[in-house]
């Protein structure tokens, strides 16, 4: 063990790892493993910009809801001027925690141990015994409630534990340009449909940002019933066909599948189309109405898809928006949040009937979704057998292909869809992380 | 709360007792053809989201927020979907078990419709974990008298965690 508490077959697996991963090479061990746990608790959720919530779960003064980066528990608020704040959920005198339920709306959190009281935006107010007790001598201002550093995009509030790390926008890194078909849809933006549904599983939390970062390899087999049943308004004859696109060395992916002859934008209302021409510009058109399948995340865990899909065979699909947040809370284990994004400026017809697609495939009963985890689970238990120390994964898919050189949008792109190469930016950029001087 | 029974006759509440047994076996002995046929065709079957809130909170069960948000016709693809050979998340298949209990039948508006409360319980086990999925569920069900027996017209469960320790919800409540 060195001083940072990674023993040496850690460290040396980490260090073959950089040569590794460009020649399509990942060690499984990553996928379920105290030690690589501890580090991404202690290198990538302590640095990286990590999603809080959407802007419109907390519409009204002193909405708040309660929220995650590592084992950090932080409250999400909106306070009395309507600015977002985000704080630990601590109280400063003792370290209770201000928040039990996980949202709601107050002016004023009071901690249920010795009664300090704090305005909704962190700032000490009330502390009991102040003249007694002190003798008037406690500067309030110095023991406020710790401030967690937010920005936003398009909605999105996240949160970084690092001072230093570089703005939201950098971090983005133009990633923000496919974020927008999930975040604009229609002039208004999008909005949650409602809370999350969430749930634990014995599942890495990797194997999920990986998978929604474009594995498109997975549907014809994982997703097989779709097909078989005809529910899904796409085949696997031509299922591989599209783009995967990453921003290098940030670890954003997304795979953009496309099924031929397929109308522009089907399955959203023509109203939003009519939106989307305004509020998407050109190249953005160019890239997304013709897309049928958009499922990217943005490094480390948040994720995003959009689908259309039919509740009854025959009947034409409708566009669903699932954002996801792989929360990782252990080794090989994580707790799940799920919402539906709608279009804000939707009919509630269609806000409604995107949300039952929504519920049949990607809900926590979702029908993809169970087999999706099925999975997971299975190769995270694989992942951490003793036998699979030293076992690397192939991921040389795409390897020698070529990058797209007239793509419209920035980033890395290459045909067909179905690849590993967004995965390898993927990797690389985790190691970045993991491998950093502190 | 006042704790009056409510009076429907002993025939009634005995039958549909029997008919929510007999339901819950079906489940459990994975004849899902059979289970649906327990649904009225206007059907609705839901699980809303529960949110962990504070006491005096307008509601704790979401009121958008659904696990499950079932037609029969949704149900029937859930079901078509099992009788593949692709339903991975069911293959193995799980071993459940519906421990249904504190059964309270009440009269409706509708002569020939009541509606019945229970606790219901669901052990799952799949392959060879020794951990078993544990759901608890209070249900709130509106039956319709179909000749002998009833038929399903509004399941209504509420699961009693907020965060589910469940890797999927593959099975129905
Ligand atoms: S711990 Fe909060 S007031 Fe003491
Ligand atoms: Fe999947």
């Amino acid at each position: 063990m060195t001083a940072t508490g990674t023993s040496e077959g850690v460290q040396r697996m980490l260090a073959d790892m950089r040569e590794g991963v460009l020649q399509g090479r990942v060690p499984a061990r990553i996928f379920n493993d105290q030690e690589i746990f501890d580090l991404e608790r202690d290198k990538l959720f302590s640095t990286a910009w990590c999603f809080l919530a959407h802007e419109s779960e907390i519409p009204k003064n002193g909405d708040y809801v309660v929220r995650y980066i590592a084992n950090n528990s932080i409250i999400v608020v909106r306070d009395e001027h309507g600015n977002i704040n985000a704080n630990l959920n601590m109280c400063r005198h003792r370290g209770n925690m201000m928040c039990k339920s996980e949202m709601g709306n107050a002016s004023h959190f009071r901690c249920s141990y010795h009664g300090w009281v704090y305005k909704n935006s962190g700032e000490l107010i009330g502390v009991p015994y102040f003249k007694e007790g002190y003798e008037g001598q406690l500067d309030k201002k110095q023991w406020g409630m710790i401030k967690i550093r937010i920005d936003t995009y398009a909605g999105l509030i996240f949160g970084t534990l690092d001072p230093q790390a570089p703005s939201l926008d950098e971090y983005l890194g133009g990633f923000q340009f496919y974020l927008d078909i999930y975040l604009r849809q229609g002039a208004g933006g999008s909005e949650v449909h409602g809370p999350p549904d969430h749930w634990v599983a014995e599942t890495d939390w990797k194997i999920c940002a990986e998978n929604f970062s474009g594995d498109g390899y997975h549907t014809p087999v994982a997703h097989q019933f779709g097909f078989h049943l005809g529910y899904f308004p796409s085949s696997g004859a031509t299922h591989s066909e599209g783009w995967a696109v990453h921003i290098p060395d940030k670890g954003h992916g997304i795979g953009l599948g496309h099924t031929p002859g397929m109308p522009p934008f089907f399955g959203y209302p023509d109203e939003l189309v009519e939106q989307m021409r305004g509020s998407l510009s050109a190249e953005q058109i160019e890239v997304f109405s013709k897309t049928r399948t958009a499922v990217g995340s943005v490094f480390p865990n948040l994720s995003f898809l959009i689908q259309p899909f039919s509740l009854v065979p025959g009947e034409p699909g409708v566009r669903f928006c699932t954002m996801r947040l792989w929360h990782p809370i252990g080794p090989g284990r994580m707790e799940m949040w799920s919402w539906c994004l709608v279009p804000k400026d939707a009919s509630d017809e269609y806000k409604e009937a995107a949300y039952k697609a929504y519920t049949l495939t990607f809900g926590q009963a979702g029908t993809f979704e169970q087999d999706d985890f099925e999975n997971w689970t299975r190769v995270t238990k694989a992942a951490g057998a003793t036998a699979v120390r030293d076992v690397d994964f192939p991921y040389v898919m795409g390897l020698e292909r070529p990058r797209l050189a007239d793509f419209p949008g920035p980033g890395y792109a290459v045909s067909p869809y179905v690849t590993d190469t967004n995965f390898r930016n993927l990797w690389s950029t985790w190691l970045d992380y993991l491998t950093r001087e502190a | 709360m006042a704790l009056n029974v409510t009076g429907v006759d002993r025939e009634t509440r005995e039958s549909i007792r029997e008919f929510l047994y007999l339901e819950s076996l079906a489940l459990d002995e994975r004849r899902f053809r059979d289970w649906l046929e327990a649904f009225a065709d206007d059907a609705h079957y839901e699980i809303p989201v529960r949110v962990t809130r504070e006491k005096l909170s307008e509601w704790e069960l979401s009121p958008t927020s659904r696990i499950f948000d079932d037609t029969k016709e949704t149900l029937d693809v859930r079901v078509k979907r099992l009788e593949t050979d692709f339903a991975w998340s069911e293959q193995p298949p799980s071993r459940t078990r519906h421990f249904i209990t504190n059964i309270i039948v009440q009269p409706t508006e509708k002569a020939d419709e009541y509606l019945a409360l229970s606790s219901c319980l669901v052990y799952r086990s799949r392959g060879e974990e020794i951990t078993p999925s544990l759901f608890s569920a209070q249900r709130r069900d509106l039956l319709r008298r179909d000749g002998d027996s009833w038929l399903i017209v509004h399941r209504w469960a509420a699961l009693d965690q907020a965060v589910v320790n469940a890797h999927n919800m593959s099975i129905f409540i």
